[in-house]
């Protein structure tokens, strides 16, 4: 199959298969996993043919010349690693939803996603790029309105809403580019050839920030997190968010790096500022999803901070994070969503003392917890630790305050453990039975894997990372 | 001359003979066919004061498509008759080239809604019937008095506009007017909302899909020069009145319970959009804009309509209330019409948001994209009334009996408009002709 087909067919696939399925028919859940390790196998065969420097051509079509809305597909390293993480948590959030109910419709939504976020990080044409980007939100409001938790038309609207108002400055800034360039494609245009940079780089920021999210335009994610099931969870905090900061590093840091350089301690200080407000925020949180929905914005934060030193090593780094944070935050979300199926409750007080009553899931609970609070031995070890070595480089010895980011996560992660999985054996937990799935379990434990795997060998990825920004010059050098 | 429009003319006259046979719906089905081919083959209304070109071409050969889609929705006679005489007098208006073939046409389109609409049965529908009558008499009227300055300052009725003097600027704004009186533009709406959410949505569809998008393309076609060569006076005006129409359509939306009435000041904020093709008049792109927005809105806005009519009358729905759940009544339907109104909404992949996107493109590209902004945040907040409609349809448990209708024509109309919202959607190239 080419490159377009991985977008079109999923969205025709769905659109036939919602036509024959309905109810609990699990025909669209064996298909949508051939079809996600289908994508999985297309994304790894893309980095052989890969050129070390520039964008693998992938073909054009629908072309209109006149305003340049041609869906060009292009592909360079970045897009390659978001589309090799996409396609693998898409198959781990298809095992983990195995026993979803009302699941045809469910998995029909996520074949739609799939097409959909395939076209984001292969089209490198900005009217098109917006279309696949907004289109995401599509499958994502009925996947958080239907299947979501008590309040979930509420975090459905919201988060719709919100992203698609932020999505208008985008492309306003598109438009703003094709009048200035005379171009929508992204790898023609140059910070030189825009008479207002400025002007775009702030509709850019502003749209790509909500997105992230960083502070102050986080507040559809904790609502958008919480209510939606938890697969979703994993969807939204993997690959949606990644989407923001694939954007950001792709459309405002390496399109126009002057201006970024200009801003670059707005960045700094936003990055900072909701690393730690949402660290404190997670640890004052008794809700244990929404706490770690905050986690999650709080890396994010670690992932900004990376982008805003601009530097070489800085954005690998933010890469790094990026997939680091994707594999951490997806057991935390799935454990958390199988804790509230089974006891009925969010709050933690309600849990404690899970260990007993099932070691296993505990234990990838902690390990992923371990990596969230940047254990050495796991990828959030890493991902911290360089993005602190380059924070260091760029801005100077202060940047070790970073540092403390990590230990406000140690702070809410252990008081976490102390509540939920040691600690005494609560009434609740004494009555529950925790079985599991053994296709959910088994994407737990594939998640576990990857995070100790990649946390001991961090040179498997920063191998791959690392030659995506050899071709800009900045500052620095690898680590 | 055989052509697209004496087809249509000559079989609505035939049509009257047919009422009450089952040949009616065959034979209106088959001129539009014969007169989608004959629109296909090039062939214009020959008459001096109309001439065709591509894009016309393209819009007329859309307009038989709804057409056809509409007739095969519709079940009264009279109607289906009527709607073949709105097809005619479309195309007469969509050909026009000078003042006086436009005011003839449009007038002639003006009537037939106003016949359309006299079809009442019940007290509401009166009231929207009255209410849209006065208005049409009202545009008529300001148009008139706008063609009699225009007159007087000595332009000739049988050629372009043209603005040489004091008489004909102010003759021409008057008639402007009394367009947008038609296209609802603020302050000139007030009618819009009551007449379109009152009258049978089979009749709405066609007032606000068919009437109104006609008139917009061919009110753009004429007008267009004039704007351009006043334009440092229309710029500040078209962009107010198209902000605070869009502004104003969309809060009044947010607010309604009632289906149809949320669609119809969608439809106004939807003609501020169009407004902002006028606004841009400057840019290469206005034409392509106002072109694509009609193609996207004629698909979108009838199909809505058309399953309103399939809610009220075979579901007995007509509140926001009343629909939820719908989907576990009827998927189909609740399909489509999701579709329609994400493209109403602006969301890709779908007719409207290239509709929109060209609109502000062009916007942008005349240097006032700050109007687009405003413009642009409001479109983003509108999916706050269409993503609730959506809301209501999937999210919430449905409370009322299941009940099994067999709806065969209407789905398959559905489909027609479904599949012009979403070739639009993906294939450009087919409107970017010039």
């Amino acid at each position: 199959m080419s490159a377009i087909e991985f977008i079109f067919a999923p969205l025709v696939l769905a659109l036939v298969l919602s036509l024959v399925t309905r109810g609990n028919n699990s025909l669209s859940k064996y298909i949508s996993l051939i079809l996600f390790a289908f994508m999985l196998s297309f994304s790894i065969n893309l980095f052989s043919q890969l050129p070390s420097k520039g964008y693998l051509d992938l073909g054009s079509f629908l072309a209109v010349k006149k305003f340049d809305f041609i869906l060009t597909l292009q592909v360079d390293q970045l897009s390659v690693v978001m589309l090799v993480l996409t396609s693998s948590l898409l198959i781990l959030v298809a095992l983990s939803s195995w026993s979803m109910k009302n699941q045809a419709m469910y998995f029909n939504l996520l074949i739609a996603f799939s097409g959909a976020i395939f076209g984001v990080f292969m089209s490198t044409n900005f009217l098109w790029f917006f279309i696949f980007w907004e289109l995401t939100l599509v499958p994502m409001y009925f996947l958080v309105g239907i299947w979501g938790a008590e309040r979930r038309v509420y975090a459905a609207v919201k988060f719709f809403l919100y992203t698609h108002v932020a999505s208008m400055f985008i492309i306003l800034a598109f438009f703003l580019i094709h009048k200035e360039s005379g171009t929508f494609d992204m790898t023609l245009v140059k910070e030189s050839l825009l008479l207002s940079p400025v002007l775009i780089w702030w509709l850019l920021f502003i749209g790509f920030a909500v997105k992230l999210p960083i502070f102050p335009f986080h507040t559809w994610l904790p609502d958008a997190h919480v209510q939606a099931p938890a697969p979703i969870s994993v969807l939204l905090a993997g690959v949606l968010l990644k989407m923001g900061a694939y954007a950001m590093i792709r459309m405002v840091i390496l399109l126009l790096p002057e201006t970024s350089q200009q801003y670059a301690w707005i960045i700094l200080a936003l990055g900072l500022i909701t690393l730690f407000y949402s660290g404190f925020m997670a640890i004052y949180e008794t809700h244990l999803k929404k706490m770690v929905a905050y986690s999650s914005i709080s890396h994010m934060g670690l992932v900004v901070i990376a982008i805003s030193t601009m530097s070489y090593a800085g954005l690998s780094a933010a890469v790094y994070e990026m997939l680091g944070h994707a594999f951490i935050i997806a057991p935390l979300f799935l454990i958390a969503g199988f804790l509230h199926h089974k006891t009925g409750s969010w709050q933690m007080q309600d849990m404690g003392g899970i260990m007993q009553k099932a070691p296993y899931i505990s234990a990838i609970f902690v390990l992923a917890g371990l990596g969230a609070l940047g254990l050495p031995g796991t990828m959030g070890f890493v991902g911290e630790l360089s993005i602190l070595i380059s924070a260091i480089k760029a801005d100077g010895v202060w940047m070790a305050v970073v540092a403390l980011g990590s230990m406000v996560g140690a702070g809410y992660i252990i008081w976490m453990f102390r509540r939920v999985v040691y600690g005494e054996m609560s009434e609740i937990v004494q009555k529950t039975k925790f079985s599991m799935n053994p296709m959910e379990f088994l994407s737990l434990i594939i998640f576990a894997i990857a995070i100790v795997l990649f946390g001991l060998f961090p040179n498997i990825l920063f191998d791959i990372i690392n030659p995506i920004f050899v071709q800009y010059t900045f500052l620095g050098g690898a680590l | 001359m055989i052509s697209a429009f004496s087809i249509l003319f000559l079989v609505a006259l035939l049509s009257i003979s047919l009422h009450r046979s089952i040949w009616l719906k065959p034979t209106a089905l088959l001129a539009l066919l014969v007169s989608a081919y004959f629109t296909f083959n090039g062939a214009s209304v020959i008459l001096t004061g109309f001439a065709s070109n591509e894009s016309i071409r393209l819009f007329e050969l859309i307009l038989e498509v709804v057409l056809f889609a509409l007739v095969l929705h519709i079940e009264e006679d009279i109607t289906i008759t009527q709607t073949l005489f709105v097809g005619a007098a479309s195309i007469l208006l969509l050909q026009s080239v000078n003042i006086l073939s436009f005011v003839i046409s449009f007038e002639a389109l003006s009537i037939i809604s106003i016949v359309l609409v006299s079809y009442i049965q019940t007290k509401e529908q009166a009231e929207g019937a009255v209410k849209m009558f006065i208005a049409a008499a009202l545009a008529t009227g300001i148009l008139f008095l706008g063609l009699m300055f225009y007159v007087i300052g000595g332009g000739d009725l049988l050629s372009a506009v043209e603005s040489k003097n004091i008489f004909e600027v102010i003759g021409l704004s008057i008639m402007l007017a009394g367009v947008f009186y038609k296209l609802t533009i603020v302050p000139f709406h007030g009618w819009a909302a009551d007449s379109y959410a009152l009258v049978r949505h089979s009749h709405a569809a066609i007032l606000t899909g068919i009437a109104k998008t006609v008139v917009a393309l061919a009110s753009f076609k004429i007008f267009a020069p004039f704007i351009m060569a006043n334009i440092e006076l229309y710029v500040p005006l078209l962009a107010t009145l198209a902000v605070v129409t869009i502004t104003l359509g969309n809060f009044l939306a947010l607010f309604q319970k009632s289906i149809a009435k949320i669609l119809s000041y969608s439809s106004i904020a939807h003609a501020g959009y169009m407004l902002l093709a006028f606004m841009a008049v400057k840019s290469e792109y206005a034409k392509d804009g106002i072109l694509y927005m009609s193609i996207a809105y004629i698909f979108m806005q009838s199909a809505a309509f058309l399953v309103l009519d399939i809610l009220r009358k075979n579901y007995n729905i007509s509140t926001l209330e009343e629909l939820k759940g719908f989907a576990s009544q009827n998927r189909i339907v609740a399909f489509f019409f999701t579709i329609q109104l994400f493209s109403l909404a602006g969301i890709p992949l779908l007719a409207g948001f290239l509709g929109k996107a060209v609109v502000f493109y062009a916007g942008v590209d005349a240097g006032l994209w700050y109007v687009v902004l405003i413009a642009l945040l409001n479109s983003a907040l509108s999916v706050g009334y269409y993503a609730w409609i959506v809301k209501g349809i999937y999210f919430d448990a449905f409370s009322s009996k299941k009940i099994y209708i067999k709806i065969a024509l209407p789905i398959f109309a559905q489909l027609i408009l479904f599949v012009g919202t979403v070739y639009f959607g993906i294939f450009a190239s087919t409107v970017f002709i010039g």
